[in-house]
C-alpha cells in the first residue's frame, strides 16, 4: 500500500486492488473472527461489579441485635446486625446510613451517623445512636417501641463527612454537640484501629457531666491512642477538669494545633453558633466541614411565620397514582410518607438528591440553606421533596422508593 | 397493589444518551414510549453531582460534532431541531500535550482546533511537514466524503466509489499506525497525532484509520464544546422533551429481563411488573443484555461467539479525580482546557503499560472546566479533573476495606505527577474531592467492569466493520441494544447518533410489522 499512498493527491486513480479488496472484505474478516470464537455462555460476572455492590449495597437487611440504654442522656444505641450474618458494607468513619422502618402503615426513613468502628462491619455489625427529640415521630418510636430482634432496612453507607487526606489537614478539631458526637466516635475508633491516620481533637459540648454521651468509650479510646484527644465542654454546670460554657473561637485556639481542619456536627443551635466562631477564626471554606444530615429545625422554622394551609398532593410514581393532602408546614416527603407512599429518601436535608422529583404543576418553598439542587434542576421544576414545602396544590412525579423486599 | 400496567409500542431500557435520544425520535414518529431507568437520574454518564458549593460533571471531557451557530454540526442540529436551547460553550484549543517524543526529546505542544492552525503549529514544531500534513487532511476529507457516500442509507455503486473515493478504500481496512507510516509522516509528527488515541481508548496499532479520520477532522473543523451547566443540562433537556412529547420515564425502575413470545420480544420485566411492548431498545451493554436479560434459547450462536470473540475487552475503564479548588485557575497557572500528560509517545506501549496496572501507568489528562467556562464554579474557585484509565489488574481483587486508601494513593500520584510535569500544584487548595474509579462506574452504570465505552472499537470489531454488519448484529426480533458499545462507537455524540439511528431502524421495522398485520387482517 505504501507506494500508492505516497503519491496521494486529492484524486488519484492509481490504487492497489489488494487494499480495496481488504476493505471490501472487512465484513468477512469480522465474520471469521466471530466464527473462530467458542460458542459458550456469555460471561456476566465481573469482580469489579461485585466489589462495587459489596461496597455500595442499595439496601442491607438488618436486625436490632442489642439495645444499649444511655442512662441520663435520653438516648439509645442500636446494635444493628446483618440478618444473614454476612459482613455489613464497609464505610468511611463519619458516614451515615439511612434507616427505614415501618411505623403503623407508613414507611419512614431517618439518617443516622454510624458510631462504631468500620472494623465491626466484618461480623456484620454497625452501631447507631438515637437521642430523644421532642415531638420526633421516629425518635419516639425508636426510644419507646423498638425491640431487640426487630427488623430494619439500612441503606449502604452515605455522605461525605469523613477525613480525606488530600483535602483535610492531618489535624482535625471536631466540634460536637450532643448526639453529634456519633461520627467522631466512629472516627476515633477508626484511628485507634489503624484504619484512619490523623490527629483528632474533639471539643464535645454537653449540658452536664452526667449527660455526656459515650464518656466511657471516649475515655478508653484516648487511653489507647495519643492521636485522639477529648475535651468536654459543659454548658450547664461548672466542674473541675471540664471546660465550661460555649465552644468559642478562643477555646478552639486553646486546643488546636497551628494547622487544622474544623469538623462540626451537632444540633441546629450549634451550627448557628459556630457560624460566627468560624468567621472569627478566619478559616477558609475548605478547612471547615459540617455534617448536615438530620438538621431540620431551621428548615421548618423557615415556614413557621405563615399560617398552616392544606393542599392537594397528587403523586405519580411509575404506573401508580396517589391522591393525598400536604400541609404547608411539612415537607412533601413527610406528606408522602404519611400517606403510605414509598418515596425515595436518604439524607432528608436536601443534600444527597436521592429523592429528586419533577413538579408537573404547583409551587413549593425551599429553604435556601437546604437547596442543594443542580443548576439545571432549579430551572426545570425539579425538586428534592425532603426539603420542599408546598405553597399550592401539587402534582409531583417521584422515582420508585427502595422497597422492603428489594 | 394489583395494577394492570399500561402497554407501549417501545420500551427503552436505560436513560443514557442513546436511550433518551432514541425515545424522543420514537415519540416524534408517533410511537407510545416508556423509558425505564435503574438510577434516579437521566443521562447515565451524562450527569452531575453537588459537593458543597460546586456542581461537578462526572464524565464529560468535551463533545464533538457540535459546531458553531454559523456552521452547526450534527449534534447541535439534533438539539436545535428538538427546540432545545443548550448553552454550548466552545473549547478553544484541542489540547496541550506534555511528555517526551519517541526520540527522548521533550514534548510540550498545544494542538489548536482548525486545520490551517494545526498545520502551522506542526510546521513550527516539526519543520518540513506542511505538505505531508496537507496530504493527511486531504485524505481526511476524502474519507469523510466516502463514509458519507457509503452510509447515507442508499445503495452504493462500487465503480463510482473507486472513481471518487479510491484512497478511502485503500486505507479503509488499515490501522492508523500503518497509514501514518505509509504517508511517511516524520516520527515526531506521528507522536503528536497519536495523542488522540486516548479519545477512543484504543492504541494506534489497532485503531481503524477511518474512525480516527472521522474523529480528528470533526474536532479540527467543528471544534469541541461543553454545555455550560454540566452534562446534566443535556440530560435534563432531553428528559423534559421526552415528557412534553407524551413519553413516560420511570426512575429507580430496574429492568431484569426481556420477555418473548414465539421468539419475538413481547415485553420487559421490571421491578414494577411485566410491561407489554412491541419492541425494546436496551441502552445496556450487549454482554449484559444477551448474557443476563434474554432467555438462553433466544440468544443465537453468533451472538455468543461475538461476545466470546470480543473476550470481554471493554474499552476505557476510567479513573478520575474530581477536584473543586478554592483558588482561581489563573492563580494555579492553568491556561489550557486539557493537558495530556504522556508516559510515552508510543500509544501501543502506553496502552500496555496502562493495562499492567497503576504502578506502570504514567498517562493522565488534566481538564479545567473554567478555562472554557468561567462560570463553571463560584468566583475565585475552579473545577478540575485528572483522568487516567484503570486496569482490572488493580480493581478486580481489591478489598472494600482497602478501597479508599488505594484510590487516594492513586489520586495523590496523579496530583504529584501533574505538579512535576507542569508545575501546577493543586495540593493545599482542595475544597472538595471525589475520586471515581471503575467501581464507581460499575455502581452507577452497572456496565461490565465499570467500562464507559462498551467493547473496544478495535481491529476486526472497529466501527466501520460494525456498520458494515448492521444487518447481522441484531438477530433478536424486537430487541436492539444501543449505546456507546454500538455501531457509532463511544462518546456522547456517538451515543446520541446511535440512539437516532437505531430509533429509525425500529420505526421502519414497526411500520413493516403493522403493514404485515393489517394485510393479514384484510
Amino acid at each position: 500500500m505504501s507506494g500508492k499512498l505516497a503519491k496521494l493527491k486529492v484524486k488519484i486513480r492509481n490504487f492497489s486492488l489488494k487494499d480495496m479488496l481488504d476493505f471490501k472484505n472487512l465484513p468477512l474478516r469480522r465474520d471469521k473472527a466471530i466464527a473462530a470464537a467458542e460458542d459458550k455462555d456469555i460471561n456476566t460476572s465481573f469482580p469489579i461489579n461485585s466489589n462495587a455492590a459489596r461496597l455500595h449495597p442499595s439496601v442491607q437487611k438488618m436486625v436490632v441485635s442489642r439495645i444499649i440504654e444511655r442512662d441520663g442522656c435520653s438516648a439509645r444505641t442500636l446494635v444493628l446486625k446483618k440478618e444473614d450474618n454476612s459482613p455489613a458494607a464497609w464505610f468511611r468513619a463519619g458516614q451515615y446510613v439511612s434507616v427505614k422502618m415501618k411505623i403503623g402503615s407508613s414507611y419512614v426513613t431517618r439518617p443516622y451517623s454510624i458510631s462504631s468502628s468500620p472494623k465491626l462491619t466484618k461480623d456484620g455489625r454497625i452501631f447507631i445512636t438515637v437521642k430523644e427529640n421532642p415531638g420526633g415521630f421516629v425518635a419516639d418510636f425508636i426510644l419507646t417501641e423498638l425491640k431487640e430482634g426487630d427488623s430494619v432496612l439500612v441503606s449502604g453507607p452515605e455522605g461525605n463527612f469523613y477525613h480525606d487526606r488530600l483535602r483535610d489537614s492531618r489535624n482535625v478539631v471536631a466540634v460536637a454537640g450532643g448526639s453529634g458526637i456519633t461520627p467522631f466516635l466512629s472516627m476515633a475508633y477508626a484511628i485507634r484501629d489503624g484504619i484512619e491516620d490523623f490527629n483528632l481533637t474533639i471539643l464535645f459540648g454537653s449540658r452536664t457531666e452526667k449527660s455526656i454521651l459515650f464518656r466511657n468509650e471516649l475515655d478508653s479510646i484516648t487511653e489507647e491512642t495519643d492521636k485522639v484527644r477529648v475535651v468536654h465542654v459543659l454548658s450547664d454546670e461548672e466542674a473541675p477538669l471540664f471546660e465550661h460554657g460555649f465552644i468559642t473561637a478562643d477555646l478552639i485556639r486553646k486546643y488546636a494545633p497551628s494547622d487544622y481542619s474544623l469538623f462540626i456536627c451537632g444540633p441546629e443551635g450549634l451550627y448557628r453558633h459556630m457560624e460566627d466562631v468560624v468567621k472569627e477564626l478566619g478559616l477558609p471554606k475548605r478547612l471547615v466541614r459540617r455534617e448536615i444530615i438530620g438538621v431540620s429545625g431551621r428548615m421548618v422554622s423557615s415556614v413557621s411565620d405563615t399560617p398552616e394551609e392544606s393542599y392537594r398532593l397528587s403523586v405519580i410514581q411509575g404506573p401508580y397514582r396517589y391522591e393525598t393532602t400536604a400541609s404547608s408546614k411539612e415537607t412533601l416527603l413527610v406528606a408522602m410518607e404519611r400517606a403510605g407512599i414509598l418515596a425515595p429518601a436518604k439524607c432528608r436535608s436536601g443534600e444527597c438528591g436521592w429523592c429528586r422529583s419533577k413538579i408537573l404543576s404547583g409551587t413549593v418553598c425551599i429553604p435556601p440553606q437546604n437547596d442543594f439542587r443542580r443548576n439545571m434542576d432549579k430551572q426545570t421544576e425539579h425538586i428534592h421533596p425532603c426539603v420542599s414545602f408546598p405553597t399550592s396544590d401539587i402534582v409531583l412525579e417521584v422515582p420508585r422508593g427502595d422497597t422492603p423486599d428489594a | 397493589m394489583d395494577l394492570v400496567l399500561p402497554e407501549f409500542d417501545v420500551v427503552v431500557v436505560g436513560a443514557g444518551n442513546a436511550g433518551l435520544m432514541a425515545a424522543i425520535k420514537l415519540l416524534q414518529a408517533g410511537k407510545k414510549v416508556l423509558v425505564v431507568e435503574q438510577h434516579n437520574l437521566p443521562g447515565g454518564c451524562a450527569s452531575s453531582y453537588i459537593r458543597g458549593r460546586f456542581e461537578i460533571d462526572p464524565s464529560l471531557h468535551e463533545l464533538a460534532s457540535v459546531g458553531s451557530t454559523a456552521k452547526p454540526g450534527s449534534i447541535r442540529r439534533m438539539f436545535d431541531e428538538l427546540g432545545l436551547d443548550i448553552n454550548w460553550v466552545p473549547v478553544k484549543d484541542c489540547f496541550r500535550a506534555v511528555g517526551k517524543y519517541s526520540d527522548g526529546s521533550p514534548m510540550d505542544i498545544t494542538i489548536p482546533s482548525g486545520k490551517e492552525e494545526l498545520i502551522e503549529v506542526m510546521e513550527k514544531e516539526v519543520p518540513g511537514t506542511r505538505k505531508k500534513m496537507e496530504k493527511l487532511f486531504r485524505l481526511f476529507d476524502e474519507v469523510n466524503a466516502g463514509l458519507a457516500y457509503f452510509s447515507d442509507g442508499t445503495n452504493y455503486n462500487i465503480r463510482y466509489a473507486i472513481k471518487h473515493y479510491s484512497n478511502m478504500l485503500i486505507v479503509g481496512s488499515h490501522s492508523c499506525k500503518i497509514v501514518f507510516k505509509a504517508l511517511r509522516l516524520p516520527q515526531k509528527c506521528i507522536d503528536i497525532m497519536s495523542t488522540y488515541w486516548s479519545y477512543l481508548g484504543v492504541d494506534m496499532g489497532r485503531m481503524s484509520f477511518l474512525h480516527y479520520a472521522m474523529m480528528v477532522s470533526s474536532y479540527m473543523t467543528e471544534g469541541a464544546y461543553i454545555p455550560a451547566f454540566t452534562s446534566h443540562e443535556l440530560s435534563v433537556a432531553l428528559e423534559d422533551k421526552l415528557r412534553s412529547l407524551g413519553g413516560q420515564i420511570w426512575f429507580n425502575c430496574k429492568a431484569m429481563s426481556f420477555l418473548f413470545d414465539n421468539a419475538r420480544l413481547s415485553g420487559v420485566r421490571t421491578v414494577y411488573g411485566d410491561i407489554k411492548c412491541k419492541y425494546a431498545l436496551a441502552n445496556v451493554n450487549e454482554d449484559i443484555v444477551y448474557g443476563r436479560m434474554v432467555p438462553k434459547e433466544i440468544v443465537t450462536p453468533r451472538l455468543r461467539r461475538l461476545s466470546n470473540a470480543r473476550k470481554q475487552k471493554y474499552g476505557a475503564r476510567m479513573f478520575t479525580v474530581h477536584l473543586a479548588l478554592d483558588v482561581s485557575r489563573e492563580a494555579l497557572g492553568i491556561n489550557d482546557y486539557s493537558i495530556f500528560m504522556l508516559g510515552t509517545a508510543d500509544s501501543e506501549t502506553e496502552y500496555r503499560n496502562i493495562m499492567k496496572g497503576f504502578d506502570s501507568n504514567n498517562f493522565s489528562i488534566l481538564v479545567c472546566y473554567n478555562v472554557a467556562n468561567p462560570s463553571a464554579s463560584p468566583e475565585g474557585t475552579c473545577i478540575c479533573s485528572i483522568t487516567t484509565f484503570g486496569s482490572p489488574v488493580d480493581w478486580d481483587n481489591l478489598k472494600p476495606e482497602d478501597y479508599a486508601a488505594f484510590k487516594t494513593k492513586c489520586a495523590q500520584k496523579l496530583m504529584t505527577r501533574l505538579k512535576e510535569q507542569t508545575g501546577i500544584d493543586l495540593f493545599g487548595h482542595v475544597e472538595e474531592i471525589a475520586i471515581a474509579t471503575p467501581w464507581t462506574f460499575a455502581r452507577y452504570l452497572g456496565t461490565p467492569e465499570g467500562c464507559v465505552y462498551g467493547h473496544e472499537t478495535a481491529d476486526w470489531d472497529d466501527i466501520i466493520s460494525r456498520n458494515l454488519q448492521l444487518g447481522k448484529d441484531y438477530p433478536v426480533k424486537g430487541l436492539k441494544p444501543i449505546g456507546a458499545g454500538g455501531p457509532r462507537g463511544d462518546g456522547y455524540s456517538s451515543a446520541y447518533q446511535c440512539g437516532e439511528l437505531m430509533a429509525q431502524m425500529v420505526i421502519r421495522e414497526l411500520e413493516e410489522m403493522d403493514g404485515t398485520s393489517s394485510e393479514a387482517r384484510s
